[in-house]
């Protein structure tokens, strides 16, 4: 069953499709490959508010988790 | 005329400026911080033009000190040529900050560089069909083992700016076409 979740509260190995990002972020993380309708798998993710890495169209990025924060992604 | 080689962080940038540049190569830091930028001269056609190194960003909405540099840069070289370095295995996020870059206005040519690494992961880039929707020089590259710097090289004067609605157009055309199985 989709439901949808806070890209920080994704766990590993977690698969989803980006749903929706706050407006002021969209743009910077454009260019890092997410955008809405994207499919993203979470590959790592550390303690202590640590980054968030994910892999968009085969390639890794890692993200802020105050970043994390704003992107709703629909997990599969 | 001025060059700046403009890309996301590691994907060869300064590979390419080490083998574009001969001597006469200076390193400093931009005025009032510690992000450092290499510049040097090349020659097109027997001229000497200055190159320069541009701190790698993702976007043109910096998120860090490096990447203020790297835009501010560009825009206080309204007059400049951008050799747009993409890593070709992440090719999208590449064109993207290509095409903001094309949207300011500023004459292009796009180096898909690691095309070696790229097929190592099975991404195979028709550079000819990207060339033709985007309509500036797409040149393939390697630029650790040199391949593709040449024909770089020979094709920076094609470099011109674009209206994005034309990219949009030909890529609706383009994509038609493969629809309609024209194109593998």
């Amino acid at each position: 069953m989709a439901m949808e979740r806070k890209l920080s509260e994704m766990d590993y190995d977690e698969e989803g499709t980006v749903t929706e990002i706050e407006e002021y972020l969209r743009r910077r993380v454009a260019g890092m490959g997410i955008r809405v309708g994207k499919k993203l798998r979470v590959v790592t993710k550390q303690p202590i508010k640590g980054p968030v890495d994910v892999i968009v169209d085969g390639a890794e990025t890692s993200l802020g988790l105050d970043m994390a924060e704003k992107i709703t992604v629909e997990v599969a | 005329m001025k060059i700046l080689l403009m890309g996301h962080p590691n994907v060869g940038k300064s590979v390419f400026f080490n083998r574009l540049t001969g001597a006469n190569v200076t390193e400093s830091n931009y005025p009032g911080t510690t992000v450092d930028y290499t510049k040097g001269w090349m020659k097109i056609d027997g001229k000497d033009v200055e190159l320069v190194d541009v701190p790698g960003t993702f976007s043109l909405d910096p998120k860090d000190k490096a990447e203020e540099v790297a835009v501010a840069m560009l825009h206080e070289n309204r007059g400049a040529l951008v050799i747009s370095v993409i890593d070709a295995s992440k090719i999208e996020r590449g064109l993207y900050l290509a095409l903001e870059i094309i949207e300011e206005g500023y004459p292009l040519v796009i180096a898909l560089n690691m095309r070696d690494v790229a097929e190592d992961k099975n991404i195979l880039i028709d550079a000819d069909k990207l060339e033709r929707i985007l309509d500036i020089p797409v040149v393939s590259t390697v630029a650790i083992s040199g391949e593709g710097i040449k024909e770089l090289v020979s094709r920076v004067k094609e470099a011109k700016p674009v209206d994005v609605d034309d990219i949009i157009s030909n890529a609706t055309k383009a994509a038609d076409v493969g629809a309609a199985g024209d194109v593998p």
